[in-house]
């Protein structure tokens, strides 16, 4: 909104308004009126207008979304069984039972998820900024941007064609980790690489200087470094991934029991178990089963981004 | 410094306990109810336990009956674990054959012709490496579900039925719904057809009522997918959930639904008189039906035409398919001991307050012989 040094007086072809001033406004915009420059108070206020209209607009999905959610779904949250029970032998018109099996088996999932793309993508973020030159390093970024554009039900589906087609295997919690690693990497590959940039060269340069050898550097200064950076996006490719839905509808189908096994048999997950439950929504325990459910998988996304800022906090590096 | 190294550490804590979790979970296998990973072991009631899980998919008309039976055996057997998922009969016929699921539901028997190249019955024994049989274990008398204001009670036979979820008919006070309901006060709200989007045995069996019982006014194929008019919405729970929520809406869904979502059902008349939907009325079809199967293979053909005093036409018998003998025999007992629970008489009878049939008595017999030639 600094447009104060810019092009001063009415020089772009527009006519200065000679409307003398009073009668309407506050006292402020008055002032401003008797300037030559008015016009462009008078854009000023548009401007500001339409973004405070923009922004009310964009507001509007999100507080709709979150109070039908947290209507809906918080009573739920308080019932004696929601966090140590699970839906076994709860059929879809009976109340009662828990979600701990699908929070778990939703941390389970992405925990592994996470096991496996964190070291893929920061190392191919280190590659790219550290290391990579000339053609193999543009071919890696250009197919970490394809990549970071792959619908996940695509990712999904090439995952039952590797497992299930081509390996013969079952379906299995871990396809559907496999898959939701195709969606995590170019996330955190792209927000690492951001942070690996903004570590200024004279702390490599000062590192060298010391006779440290680059590996040592990039490990103990430039990681070190940009540390709370990269939590940050391990976090949104986390958050990212917990509520995907496509993937699993195709790996990994939903069971009501504790399961903790990720090789073999059913699921549980939160998204899926909100899927099941959206199968019956006009019976009203399955509707507050899947409210609750979208609540707490809400919640879960919140407290990790909330853990994420914490982090970051506490590791930013001192001026 | 030192702080900051404390809290890197703090840091590297939190962001691996989330990842950690998950392996520290695993081996803590005390939790209550962690069916999956408890050693073997026969609880009292049902005679045979197994410990594990189980793979079932398919037919959704099914599920509030196979829920039930799980829910008896689980019950039971605290050490065994069956998942069904409801995604319909064809999903269920392709799970199966691509042996991703134990077994699987459907509301008709596998195909013996081909369809889109493929002969189910023959895919299924290759899937098997034995025969596949087709296990009648539910009857899902299929409702015609109505929501009109004011309108408690309907009668329709095939033809006008035919006519309606055609588009022929479209205002509910048409003199041909007129004629089978006087009396009857019928608003001239117009007819909105809810129909299964996916592909449903609910839509093969009701088509080939329609088919059958009013071959001049009904003029599609039968099938799993819808040939007539209509808005498309999915599972039985789409089509009930639509229709109670619109003012004209009729659709064809299993009678459990209908009873969930409090729809009113029509009667209709067979040419015997109106016939109210009931697990007494439609058991008298399903007792007619004869067997197109050979041995242990119970696949029935319905007479939906049948003109019997007291049958409501519209049935559907839900099949569980499954191995004769399953390649990895462990399998095949789980499937064995869930299916014998399954059909005994007092699983069965418990399906009345569901909404579905008992098998009649003579099929029933039958299905229990089969189940204990499954190995």
């Amino acid at each position: 909104m600094s447009t104060v040094t810019e092009s001063r007086g009415p020089a772009d072809g527009v006519t200065p308004d000679t409307t003398p001033p009073g009668g309407k406004g506050g006292r402020d915009v008055l002032r401003e009126m008797d300037n030559p420059h008015r016009v462009r108070a008078v854009k000023d206020v548009v401007a500001k207008v339409v973004m405070w209209f923009a922004f009310a607009l964009a507001m509007i999905p999100l507080v709709w979304i979150l109070t039908t959610v947290v209507a809906k779904g918080v009573h739920m949250l308080g019932s004696a069984t929601w966090w140590t029970g699970n839906q076994r032998n709860i059929n879809s018109d009976d109340f009662g039972g828990g979600a701990r099996h699908a929070i778990e088996g939703t941390l389970e999932m992405v925990g592994m998820t996470t096991l496996i793309a964190v070291p893929i993508g920061i190392m191919t973020a280190v590659y790219l900024v550290e290391y990579g030159r000339g053609g193999l390093a543009r071919a890696i970024s250009f197919m970490v941007d394809i990549l970071s554009g792959i619908p996940s039900i695509v990712a999904g589906l090439f995952i039952y064609a590797v497992v299930v087609t081509t390996f013969g295997l079952r379906q299995s919690g871990f396809a559907a980790s496999l898959a939701l690693v195709l969606l995590m990497i170019p996330v955190i590959v792209r927000s690492t690489e951001e942070m690996l940039k903004l570590v200024p060269n004279e702390l490599r340069e000062a590192s060298y200087a010391l006779g440290v050898p680059k590996w040592v550097t990039v490990v103990k200064v430039v990681l070190r470094t940009a540390f709370s950076g990269i939590i940050t996006g391990v976090l949104l490719g986390v958050a990212r991934v917990m509520g995907e839905t496509a993937p699993l509808l195709i790996l990994a189908p939903y069971t009501k029991n504790f399961q903790r096994d990720l090789f073999n048999g059913n699921f549980p997950t939160l998204p899926m178990m909100i899927n099941q439950d959206r199968g019956d929504l006009a019976l009203p325990a399955a509707a507050e089963r899947m409210w609750g459910a979208a609540l707490t998988l809400i919640l879960l996304v919140l407290l990790l981004n909330v853990i994420g800022r914490v982090v970051a906090h506490f590791n930013a590096v001192k001026k | 410094m030192s702080v900051s190294r404390i809290s890197a550490l703090a840091a590297i804590a939190l962001s691996g306990a989330l990842a950690l979790s998950a392996c520290a979970s695993e081996n803590n296998g005390a939790q209550p109810g962690a069916g999956s990973t408890g050693a073997g072991g026969t609880s009292a009631g049902a005679g045979d336990c197994f410990s594990g899980d189980l793979k079932a998919e398919g037919s959704s008309a099914q599920k509030n009956a196979i829920d039930e039976a799980i829910k008896a055996y689980q019950t039971a057997c605290a050490d065994a674990t069956i998942d069904y998922q409801p995604t319909g009969s064809g999903a269920g016929i392709k799970q199966f054959i691509a042996k991703q699921v134990d077994f699987a539901g459907s509301d008709s028997s596998l195909k013996t012709k081909p369809k889109d190249g493929v002969i189910e019955s023959d895919a299924a024994k290759q899937a098997c490496g034995s025969e596949a049989w087709n296990l009648p274990m539910v009857t899902g008398p299929i409702a015609i579900a109505y929501n009109v204001k004011g309108v408690d009670k309907l009668v329709l036979n095939a033809e006008v039925a035919a006519k309606i979820f055609d588009g022929k008919i479209t205002t509910w006070n048409d003199p041909a719904i007129a004629a089978l309901n006087k009396g009857v006060t019928l608003p001239s709200t117009p007819i909105k057809v809810f129909f299964r989007s996916d592909e449903s045995g609910t839509t093969e069996n009701f088509t080939k009522y329609l088919k059958a019982a009013a071959p001049g006014a009904w003029s599609y194929e039968t099938g799993k997918k819808w040939t007539g008019k209509g808005e498309g919405k999915e599972k039985s729970a789409g089509v009930a959930t639509a229709t109670k929520g619109q003012d004209g809406g009729i659709t064809y869904v299993e009678l459990s639904y209908a009873q969930q979502n409090q729809l009113p059902m029509a009667q209709i008349d067979t040419g015997a008189g109106p016939v109210e939907l009931t697990a007494e009325s439609a058991g008298k079809t399903v007792a007619t039906a004869e067997q197109t199967g050979t041995g242990n293979d119970l696949a029935l053909k319905i007479d939906y035409a049948t003109k019997e005093a007291g049958a409501y036409p519209i049935v559907l018998v839900t099949y569980e398919i499954v191995c004769s003998k399953y390649a990895d025999a462990e399998t095949g007992k789980k499937v064995k001991a869930f299916l014998k629970s399954f059909a005994s008489d007092e699983t069965q009878k418990g399906l009345e307050a569901k909404g579905y049939a008992p098998l009649p008595a003579e099929v029933a017999a039958k299905v229990k012989t089969a189940v204990d030639a499954i190995s």
